[in-house]
């Protein structure tokens, strides 16, 4: 397929005069899962909520499934699966009365509605609470009841805001593996704090930062173009750590060197080097030429959360 | 057509899991009781003449018991059916669902209207016990009941587009219980204007004349059209008042 699942161009949001969003502009393509990452108060609720039809944009456009959601908002409904941040459901609802509701009103035919039913209870692990009531549901639960809402209809397009938030680590691996699996049929754009979560899950990522975008790759063009260290991780026995320091201070293209600690006569220190210079083996012969014990040499892979930090802080 | 009738049956259910409904019920069948103890007073009272229109007079509008249901029921009706969607954050759920907003605003008002209508139904047992030992019309009685439902559903309307003007449910219903206040007031300036035309507004406008008509048992186009007109005027602006997140750019 072409034409892209979601397009946003041109966003501009603003409240009483303070802009949230600053003429952003992205498109995810069909078929992608795609991250959207931000540090608190960077749009990224924001652009949900235009993206769902909730809230108007204050100019620019936002496009679904070729549809413009200003005009056609009934048929991007449709279309689109919403979990947001905040998960709000009936309380007095028991878990399967309020899907066969959401079945009902999601217009999905009476035919289809049990089986539709019982397959998002079955990929939300829902089963066994279906009769319960939404209020005395944990956290946890509850927003897999908003998962499986959302799945009911098997929308084309899922947005989904921080949707592993309040679950247990178990419950975490089952939606990442959810989302995954979901991810071969349907367009996800998953707006998350976590990660470890976009690394696992997404084909690519867009970072907002204060209302703009900071960046739109794939995780490793991320990784790829971050500028400036290397990190390497190393482990010592044989000498004392002011020695080892020292020595490692002299080699050719170290940058800093950190002492990280000392147990058992084994002390640690991460290396700095400029980005493109391998000082591994320069480290070794030093190792060999002192006779000292080198327990560990490791290259460290710049993480997706050191590339986040470096986009979004501020001096 | 589906989607309506799931919403409104979810609004009908949502309101008798409360237990507000069944304290609301207690009130209005504990005044009605009173409005019938009255009435059997009345005509077990050798002096009064008893014509039988008169059992639907007194009972549609005819003592202080009637017009105080018709103050206060329809804003606890109504008090919770947008505030509380809006106080919990339910209203996006509702609203990122392919549902429009007439058919929100109509699932809301149809369920608090249905139940008004329920709590009416019920004192359709008083009339049956009185039957039992009396003759009388059931004409005018169904014209009272006709009457005092069409009022109900300007006054649910009212309710509903003030639940959607605020995330607090006591503030919804003051507000409503104001605003059908001013409008029951509208008919009692009758008695100080004496500008034939001011006299004949306030007379279409005037609640308690209406009732008076139906209970008499006439049934007249004219405040049938002031009714339904001014039901959807309220029930059109509280439409507006719930997309408007969606137009305020």
């Amino acid at each position: 397929m072409t034409s892209p699942a979601i397009s946003i161009r041109n966003l501009t949001k603003r409240y009483d005069l303070i802009p949230a969003l600053s003429d952003i502009s992205f498109e995810v393509p069909a078929g992608q899962i795609m991250g959207f990452l931000g540090p608190n108060g960077a749009g990224k609720t924001t652009t949900l909520r235009i993206l769902t039809g909730i809230i108007a944009p204050s100019s620019g456009s936002v496009w679904i499934d070729g549809l413009d959601v200003t005009e056609h908002s009934l048929e991007v409904r449709r279309r689109i699966g919403y979990l947001p941040e905040h998960v709000a459901l009936y309380s007095e609802m028991r878990v399967v009365e309020y899907l066969t509701y959401r079945a009902r009103i999601k217009g999905i035919p009476r035919a289809e509605q049990s089986s539709r039913l019982k397959s998002s209870l079955e990929q939300c692990a829902l089963t066994d609470v279906s009769r319960q009531l939404i209020g005395r549901l944990s956290k946890g639960f509850r927003q897999r009841v908003a998962l499986a809402d959302c799945l009911l209809a098997k929308p084309k397009i899922l947005i989904l805001d921080e949707p592993t938030i309040g679950l247990d680590p178990h419950q975490i691996r089952q939606t990442r593996e959810l989302i995954t699996t979901l991810g071969r049929t349907t367009t996800i754009l998953l707006s998350t704090h976590i990660l470890p979560e976009v690394e696992i899950t997404c084909q690519r990522v867009t970072i907002i930062d204060k209302g703009t975008i900071v960046a739109v790759d794939t995780p490793e063009g991320l990784r790829q173009r971050r500028s400036g260290l290397q990190l390497v991780r190393t482990q010592w026995r044989g000498a004392p750590p002011s020695v080892i320091e020292s020595a490692l201070k002299q080699l050719p293209n170290v940058m800093r060197v950190t002492f990280q600690g000392q147990s058992d006569g084994i002390c640690s220190f991460d290396i700095e080097s400029q980005s493109g210079q391998d000082i591994r083996e320069s480290i070794f012969h030093m190792a060999v030429k002192n006779q000292w014990t080198l327990r560990e040499l490791s290259q460290q892979q710049a993480s997706l959360e050191d590339i986040f930090v470096q986009l979004t802080t501020h001096e | 057509m589906q989607n309506l009738l799931a919403l409104t049956t979810r609004e009908v259910k949502a309101f008798w899991y409360s237990p507000m409904a069944y304290a609301v019920g207690a009130l209005f069948l504990f005044m009605q009781g009173g409005v019938f103890t009255l009435l059997i007073t009345v005509l077990n009272d050798p002096r009064i003449d008893p014509t039988w229109a008169k059992i639907s007079q007194l009972f549609f509008g005819g003592t202080f018991f009637f017009w105080f249901s018709i103050l206060i029921i329809p804003p606890l009706l109504t008090m919770r059916t947008f505030s509380e969607e809006k106080r919990t954050g339910t209203i996006e759920t509702l609203l990122t669902a392919p549902v429009s907003d007439a058919q929100v605003v109509l699932a809301k008002f149809l369920g608090a209207w249905l139940a008004y209508l329920l709590l009416w139904v019920c004192t359709v047992v008083l009339f049956l016990i009185l039957s039992t030992h009396t003759r009388f019309d059931w004409g005018p009685i169904i014209t009272g009941y006709a009457g005092t439902g069409l009022l109900g559903s300007v006054l649910i309307s009212f309710g509903i587009l003030a639940s959607s003007l605020t995330r607090n449910q006591v503030i919804a219903a003051l507000l409503s219980f104001v605003a059908i206040l001013l409008l029951f007031s509208l008919g009692l300036l009758d008695a100080f204007i004496h500008n034939p035309q001011a006299t004949s507004l306030i007379r279409y406008l005037s609640l308690i004349e209406h009732t008076r008509d139906f209970s008499r048992g006439i049934l007249d186009t004219r405040p049938l059209v002031f009714y339904v007109s001014l039901s959807a005027v309220c029930l059109f602006l509280t439409g507006r008042v719930i997309a408007s997140p969606r137009w305020r750019s």
